[in-house]
Order: C-alpha cells, then structure tokens, then sequence
C-alpha cells in the first residue's frame, strides 16, 4: 500500500518516531501536516501511554486520537535484537528520526547519533529530553509543570503578590514538541545546502524559557528580576480580564488614548473619560486597580459576546474569555477549518484541531485519523524494507512484530 | 560551522512581536534578515523598560537583523522594497489585511510580484476575520484561544483569567510555528529550482496555534469523548501537584503515584500525619478534600526548606519536585551553562534557541540593529 500523495512543502521526506506522550508525538503531528511521512514505531508491550489513558481500547483511545493525524504505526519489540535490526533498517529509509523516550534509552539500543550516521551518515536525529541529552541535570526526568517551573516561565504568571501558579497544567508539553518540529526542518534545509545531517539535543526546558525571552532581555538590562504580575501591562490601561454576567469574562486592552475614549464611549461611560485619574496612561496606570474595579462594575451586568462585538465596532480591542464550550462551538473556528474531520476506524469519521496555518498552494491534506497499532506493518516491513511475506509472518510469530 | 539557513535572505516588514519574532528565529538559525522600518522606527522601539534609550522589547526581537528605514507609502521606496523582495527568499509579515491592501503587499499582489517568494503573514484571527476582529492585543488572543479562561490551573471563579507569562506569549507561539512553515516552505522552494516558481503563501492565526497546543484536551470535547463546559478548571487534571512558598522562594510538587508519595515520605523522614493517607491514595481517593487537606499539612514543611537543597534532594528521592526558577536563577544554573544557553552579544545576556545543532549551531550575530543600520 504506496502512501498517498498528500502534497505538502514536506512530500518525501520520511521521518521515524520513536515517541511518547505529548511532546514527540506533537513533532510527528506537525511534521506530517507539512507533508512528511511519519512512521510510528509501537509495540503492544511498550504501548504510548496515550494508547492507554481513558479507556481500555488501545485502537480507540481518545488521547492517542486527539494527538497523531496522519500517522503511520509499525509494531517492532525493540527489547529483542531482531526487532532493533529491524528499526535499523527503518533508519536506513529515513531522512529524520525524533525520540522523547527516557534519557540514555537510545544509546542503549545503539540508536544514539554516533549509531545512526553509521547506517545512514546524512541522517538527522533529534532528541526531546526535558533538559536535553547531558549535562549534570541531564539525568533528571518530568512533567510539562515541571519543565515550565525549571524554564522561568511558572514564575511570571499568577496574580501580583501572591505566589506564582503558572499557565495550565496542560501547558509546555505541545510547545516543546513544536519547537522540535521547527529544529528538524532547520536541519533539513542545512542538509539541503550542505548534504550533512546532524544530531539535535532539544531541551523542553528552555524552549520554555524561550518564551519568556524579553523578560530575561529586560533583567540582564535593567537588573530588575521579572515577577508574576497578573494582567498588568506597562504600557496599556486597562489592560486584563473583566467579569460579566453568567461567570463569563472578556478581555479588554487599550493601547492609546483613541482607544481608552471608544471604551468609554462603548461601555456608555462618558463621565469616566473625563475623569481626572484617568485622563492619561500614567494616571490610569497610578489608579488602575481602582479603573479595574470600575470597569468590573461596568462589565459585570453585561453578556460578555454582545459586549466584547460592540466594543471592538468601536474600535476597542476585545474579546470574550473563551471557556471549552465557547471554544468548541466556536462558528468562526469551524468555518475556517480550525477544525476538520479526519477518517476514523470506529465512528467513519472524527473532528481534530487542524494545522495553525494555511499555505497557498500545495497545503498538506490532513484526512487520515490515528493509525491502529501496527496498520503499516505491511508498508513497512513488505514495501519499505523488501521483506517477504514469509518472513514477516514468522517475525509476527515469534513476536518480533509484536 | 555555519547556520542551517546561510545565503538565505529574509525580509521582515512586521511591525510586531509575532512577525519579528518569526524573523528573530529565522537570524538565529543563519538567514540574513532586513527588517523594514518607517520613518522614526518600529512600533516595538518605543516598548519598555528602556535601559539608555534602548527598549528591552526591540532589543530582544531585532537581534541580528539589520535595519532600512523605508516610507512605503511613497512610491520610489515602495520600489525599493520590489528590489529587496526580488532578490530575497523570505517575507515576513504580521499586519492586518487592510495594511496589505494599502502597500500591495497582499498575498495575491505578492505572489504575482513575486513568484518565487516564501510569504508568510501572522495575524490574530488568519487571513479572513472580520474587520473589526483584526486589530488584537495578545491579551485579547490569549483569551479567545482559551489558555486564558484555564489558566491557572485550579482557576477561582472570581479571580480573572490570566494573559500569560510576560506580555507576548501569543506572539512568541505563533512564531515557532511561523518559523516552521516557512522553514518547510524554504526546502520546498530549492527543490522547486532556483528560478521556478517555488514560492508559497503562509497564513498563520494565532488563535489557532493556541488551540492547537491543547489538543489532547480539546480535541477530546470535540470529538464527544469528554464533556466540554464552562468551568475554569476544564483543563486541568486534579491531583495535588501546584506551587509552594519556601524559605527562599518557590518550589512546583508534581505527584500521581504510589512511588511519588514514598518518596517524599522519605524526604520528609515520614512525619506521623503520614498515616492519615492510604499509601495509593494519589492514585485512587485523589479526592478535592484529601488534597486541600495534603497540602495544608505540607504547607509548613515546605515553608522552612530551601529551593535548591531541597529540590535536589526531592530528584534523588525519585520525586518531581523542582525549583521555580526566576529570571536570576537561570543564567547560574549549572545546566543551562552546561548547555551554552545564554549567549553574550556586545556585553548583554540573551536567551539563545532551545536545541543544539551539532552540524548547523543556533547564533545570535549581534545585537539589534540601531535605525537604518547595516
């Protein structure tokens, strides 16, 4: 079965994933939506998590859905010699390999760098560790929360003078796998103009950090250390979330004194443009916690979509604060293909969060759902590596193909 | 050993964070990046803190850039941008639509001006939102993309959503993946041939890389598999892993398991009130109370132990609990030096790229560029 031709600035380049969780199999998700063909390396005895979590069904299960679009799956028992052989040889067929898996369990299989560029001297390999492949903390393991408390980032967010609480739970393990995905590529265009591959050693801490990088500008330059500051904004007033009716929230932002005199005007408010304390950013700045009191009770009557559309008609940049409702029945989203259906073993077909871009022309088409463990076994060990079908039988037998 | 992306030329009319960024990560991997300016400079110049006149915020998003000062709306500098961009590889845009119409610098206009060229605008909404939805401060993206609404985790009904870490969260996300495509887009390009026409139209939405990195959450909803709500707390995953005041300064605990508990029990010399707990309680009577009750007996302990011996000796035990770094910790922490991190341009520290390439290493060339320099 030849893999489809989905198009792509990516069409023909192979990449081989050796993933768990979140953050790697978040590379593959965004490398195959440009084009690649990703290849999943799996096994039943040493199943992604993802497979497992929320249900019993390992073919069905909703994270492990919700994650690998247009994935393929190849079973191989990577504890076996044979099985590693066989990975070997996948590596041989392949321009780039991504691994997240426990630090010094590559080098182990003899699938660290100095391996792989025997069986293939231009390949590329990149390596997710939360803090990157050595070094005296490299030993260490964790969590999104963790890698986003070590990175600098925790710290900045939370309410002013309380103790920081960060993003989410939920937030860094995607970003990280983001920040793969765009290290992989860059190594693929140094070996467009060079011919030479190359070992990537990626750390989910730092690309934490990353994100805070003007804070961290700022205190090598002003020797003030950066804290969790709530919705404050030096240089906008108001600036931050407001209640409304219903527990709903939405976000008001007023960048110059234009906009501060539609907001006023916008929340029937006249009175408070004139307001002395409020009469320029510097004084609103000075009573901003009053101005947000203010504002809340302005706000706090009013339906949060209805305001937030009559407020931007003024020129005010708003929006409601999205909940998971909000964002699943989000019209605007689903027009846009934000959302997309993709085929799916079970229901025919499932929605899945599409890429966040658009290219014109040759975009990637995302169709295909999460593969069921092992689907491409016959692609990839008939096809790609020449087996007979003899010998993947008796590979399947002896639960090397397992 | 020079950078992945070396005779690639880039041009940078973005006039925000999210475009300069994008452009930002496309220098540090090696491209040559000209960052169109109007008269009197880019908006992000005039952003504080200022240090001797020099923003913070330009400082860091600008760096190895070099800069031209072009009025685009008078037609002999409009043509010498026509003569950057045919000579480039690379666009970068971050303006609304009605930006693009006024200077020709829509994606049709372009791709015929242009044919071979790699355009790429970020914008809040993508191309196409209504008019009025255009114009977004990341405060305003952060909240329509959801993070917002769920952050922090264990929200309380009556405290606001929060915009993020620092001021450009959004902006930095949707570079990474502006960066990507555009990277994508570039081997496309050379494999197209140096004279086809190799080029592509990107269109990134902010809101929609926002959404995207909650995907094994929100996907979920989508799909019927959970049940999507408004509660502030729908992300989160329970259990009583958060942040804690200690001697001097912060730590993060994270626990799921049985493991976890014994270690800190270990850490902790196993204080009597351990006993209140069944030992896999993390795992199956995770209940609200038990947690709120967990943490008030763990409160004091912590208070009284310092960040990093004890965060340390946590790792040992086996245990996820780790230090909240701050702005000052990370240039001295020994793996991030290990690691070369932090680079020294012109006598100032900056945050370098998050991977060491070992054929094609990341650089900052040097520091953001003075208006019309280079």
């Amino acid at each position: 079965m030849p893999q489809s031709n989905r198009g792509g600035p990516l069409a023909g380049i192979r990449v081989l994933e050796i993933t768990k969780v979140w953050a790697g199999p978040y590379t593959g998700k965004i490398l195959a939506a440009l084009g690649a063909e990703v290849i999943k390396v799996e096994s039943a005895t040493n199943l992604d998590e993802m497979r497992a979590y929320g249900g019993v069904d390992i073919n069905a299960a909703p994270y492990f859905l919700s994650i690998n679009q247009e994935i393929l799956s190849v079973q191989v028992n990577m504890k076996t010699d044979e099985g590693l052989e066989l990975v070997r040889q996948m590596v041989a067929q392949s321009d780039i390999v991504v691994d997240n898996i426990r630090p010094g369990a590559m080098e182990r299989s003899q699938l660290d760098y100095e391996h792989l560029r025997q069986i293939k001297s231009d390949i590329i390999q990149c390596s997710i560790k939360m803090w990157g492949t050595d070094g005296p903390l490299g030993y260490q393991t964790g969590y999104a929360p963790c890698f986003a408390a070590l990175s600098g980032l925790t710290n900045l967010v939370g309410y002013e003078g309380e103790t920081p609480e960060g993003m989410n739970i939920r937030y860094g393990d995607a970003t990280a796998g983001a920040w793969a995905a765009l290290a992989c590529i860059a190594a693929l265009n140094h070996r467009d103009n060079t011919g030479e591959g190359q070992f990537i050693d990626h750390s989910a801490v730092e690309s934490m950090t990353c994100l805070v990088g003007d804070s961290l500008f700022a205190y090598a330059l002003t020797g003030e250390v950066p804290k969790s500051d709530g919705n404050y904004h030096p240089e906008m007033c108001p600036h931050g979330a407001y209640a409304c009716a219903g527990g709903e929230w939405i976000s008001i932002a007023a960048e110059n004194e234009a906009e501060w005199q539609a907001l006023c005007k916008g929340l029937d408010a006249e009175a408070l443009a004139s307001d002395p304390r409020f009469a320029t950013l510097g004084s609103r700045l000075e009573h901003r916690q009053t101005l947000d009191a203010v504002l809340s009770e302005l706000t706090g009557p009013q339906d949060a979509s209805h305001l937030s559309d009559r407020l931007r008609r003024a020129g005010v940049p708003a929006f409601r604060s999205q909940s998971s409702i909000d964002l699943c029945s989000d019209g605007y989203l689903w027009g846009r293909q934000g959302y997309r259906m993709v085929t799916d073993h079970r229901n025919g077909t499932r929605p899945i969060i599409g890429p966040s871009w658009r290219m014109e022309p040759d975009m990637a088409s995302v169709e295909r759902g999460a593969p069921l463990l092992g689907e491409h076994n016959d692609y990839v060990y008939r096809e790609l590596l020449g087996l007979s079908q003899e010998r993947l039988d008796d590979l399947v037998a002896r639960k090397v193909v397992e | 050993m020079s950078g992945a992306l070396k005779g690639t030329l880039v041009i940078e009319v973005a006039e925000r964070p999210a475009g300069e960024y994008t452009a930002k990560l496309l220098a540090e991997l090696g491209a040559d990046v000209i960052k169109v300016e109007r008269p009197g400079g880019a908006p992000t110049r005039a952003m504080g803190p200022h240090k001797d006149g020099q923003s913070a915020v330009f400082g860091f998003f600008n760096t190895g850039k070099k800069s031209v000062v072009l009025d685009l709306a008078d037609p002999a500098d409009r043509a010498t941008l026509d003569g950057l961009l045919a000579r480039a590889q690379v666009l970068i845009d971050d303006h609304d639509e009605a930006w693009g119409m006024a200077y020709s610098l829509t994606a049709s206009l372009v791709a015929a001006a242009h044919p071979h060229l790699v355009h790429c605008i970020v914008t809040p909404f993508g191309q196409g939102a209504p008019r009025e939805w255009q114009k977004a401060h990341p405060i305003n993206v952060m909240n329509a993309g959801g993070w917002a609404y769920h952050s922090p985790t264990e929200a309380k009904p009556d405290k606001p959503p929060l915009k993020g870490a620092g001021r450009f969260l959004p902006d930095y996300e949707a570079g990474i993946d502006a960066a990507t495509c555009v990277l994508a887009s570039l081997h496309r390009q050379r494999k197209s041939g140096a004279k086809g026409a190799g080029g592509q139209f990107i269109d990134i939405s902010e809101i929609e890389v926002q959404i995207n990195r909650i995907d094994c959450v929100l996907d979920r909803m989508l799909a019927g598999d959970a049940e999507p709500s408004q509660e502030r707390t729908a992300y989160d995953m329970g259990g009583p892993a958060t942040c804690f005041a200690c001697l001097d300064g912060h730590v993060y605990l994270f626990m799921t398991t049985q493991g976890h508990w014994q270690a800190l029990g270990k850490l902790m010399g196993n204080p009597d009130w351990f006993g209140q707990f069944e030992p896999d309680w993390l795992e199956f009577h995770c209940t609200r109370e038990r947690v709120e009750e967990f943490r008030a007996l763990f409160r004091p302990w912590i208070a009284r132990q310092a960040k990093l011996a004890i965060t340390e000796a946590a790792q040992q035990a086996g245990l996820a609990m780790v230090p909240i770094n701050t702005a000052a910790d990370l240039p001295k922490n020994e793996q991030f030096i290990h690691r070369g991190f932090f680079q020294t341009v012109a006598g100032l520290t900056y945050p370098g790229l998050p991977f060491r390439m070992s054929a094609s290493p990341s650089r900052i060339a040097g520091p953001a560029p003075a208006l019309g320099e280079g």
